[in-house]
């Protein structure tokens, strides 16, 4: 017997909560008398509950989330390290155009591109139309800078809470090194240093004052 | 956050030389196109990889983009055009294939220090084979499944997201929702639940 024709399509739709309302009380309705209908959505409603409940597992822990930004601007700085690059190059095919006239079209010759590669290199044309392109750049490169400092200063925070809340010494330890290795070139390694000896003068006085306690 | 000002006042801020927009909209939006990637392609790195690209690309277009739809929209397209490729690079290389065996355990399932091991890798396991069956679907069923079911969506945005009509987006959930109950059927049918 062929199945009820309502079973797929209404039927997915009502455990999708897709029914429009008008649709909705006749079909409810239809479900009391149809087991074609009740079967199916129950199946469809199952196996949606079981999807969405293996989908809310897939979370995005916080610290993956940190580094975005500072990411998005590097792969910015670096496409328009490259676009600089190439319009560079493109621009010295222009002006050098006449006298190697014929080397434009047969650009494609390695020989010519070397050349033109070294040639750029040495003599780095002035180019007033990348100003723009340069700022750009700077931009990112100034937004990579600041993200970079937020990045130390959770560092930081997160060795902080981990020595005080957690009183983990070691993973303190490890993390201000870490802090201080993402910190260099900057004057924020001066404050992991004082970090790291103030843990190190703790763990020191406790250590003293176990063995007072021993004696 | 400044919710009162919304995506679109953003766009126009930064479309008038505020590059201070452009980090607010990253800040509203990667969490959610982190996730949704991550449900896509189910691997932390390359989630991640591609969460970037979307902010990449959206920034270079932005300077140019109209708001003929919600600027969330216009991200979400660019996330699922990505995804797709993704998919498809995938299949065409499957060496590439990858599993969410490569997201640490602890991403992947809720930790309760007191509950049962044995229990925890059942579910585990079951986690995965749920996520397997998802897999299996097309790309675009997917990517209407998890725009719709998971991104909060109307099917008009999921079907502006895709460039579909209406109606396609219909035919594109009902064959998913099919599809995954056949493939889960025997979660139940064995008591297993
Ligand atoms: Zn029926």
């Amino acid at each position: 017997m062929p199945k009820c024709k309502k079973s797929e399509g209404q039927a997915i739709d009502y455990a999708y909560k897709l029914l429009p309302s008008a649709e909705e009380l006749p079909f409810k309705e239809h479900l009391k008398s149809c087991k074609d209908c009740t079967e199916a959505v129950e199946s469809y409603t199952a196996a949606l509950e079981l999807t969405d409940e293996a989908q809310e597992e897939l979370v995005v822990p916080e610290h993956a989330l940190r580094d975005i930004e500072m990411n998005v601007y590097k792969r910015l700085a670096a496409s328009q390290e490259q676009t600089t690059w190439l319009s560079r190059l493109s621009a010295y095919f222009t002006s050098v155009g006449s006298p190697f006239g014929w080397y434009k079209t047969a650009a494609v010759s390695s020989v010519a591109i070397a050349l033109i590669v070294a040639a750029v290199l040495i003599s780095k044309p002035p180019q007033p139309e990348q100003t723009l392109q340069v700022t750009e750049m700077q931009s990112a490169e100034a937004r990579i800078e600041a993200y970079r400092e937020q990045g130390i200063q959770w560092n930081l925070e997160e060795a902080l809470i981990t020595h005080h809340l957690r009183n983990d010494a070691w993973e303190t330890e490890s993390q201000l090194n870490r802090m201080k290795e993402q910190a260099q070139g900057t004057s924020w390694t001066k404050v992991a240093d004082k970090q790291l000896q103030n843990l190190q003068s703790g763990i020191l006085n406790r250590t003293q004052q176990n063995r007072i306690g021993e004696n | 956050m400044d919710k009162l000002i919304d995506d679109e006042m953003l766009v126009a801020q930064f479309q008038a030389g505020r590059q201070n927009a452009f980090d607010e909209l990253m800040k509203r939006y990667k969490s959610k196109i982190f996730s949704y990637l991550l449900r896509s392609v189910r691997n932390y790195e390359d989630a991640e990889d591609i969460t970037i690209e979307v902010f990449f690309k959206a920034y270079r277009a932005l300077e140019n983009w109209q708001p003929k739809a919600k600027f969330s929209t216009w991200l979400y397209k660019i996330a699922s055009n990505l995804a797709i490729d993704y998919h498809r690079a995938k299949a065409r290389n499957p060496v590439y294939a990858l599993d969410d065996a490569e997201i640490p355990e602890k991403h992947l399932v809720a930790t309760d220090m007191h509950s049962d091991p044995v229990k925890q890798l059942e579910e585990k396991e079951r986690g995965l084979i749920i996520r397997e069956a998802v897999d299996q679907l097309s790309p675009k069923q997917k990517a209407v499944f998890m725009l719709s079911r998971y991104e909060g969506l109307q099917l008009k945005e999921v079907a502006e997201t895709l460039d579909m009509a209406e109606g396609t987006v219909k035919i594109h959930l009902h064959r998913a929702v099919k599809r995954l109950q056949t493939l889960l059927r025997p979660l139940w049918e064995n008591n297993d639940i």
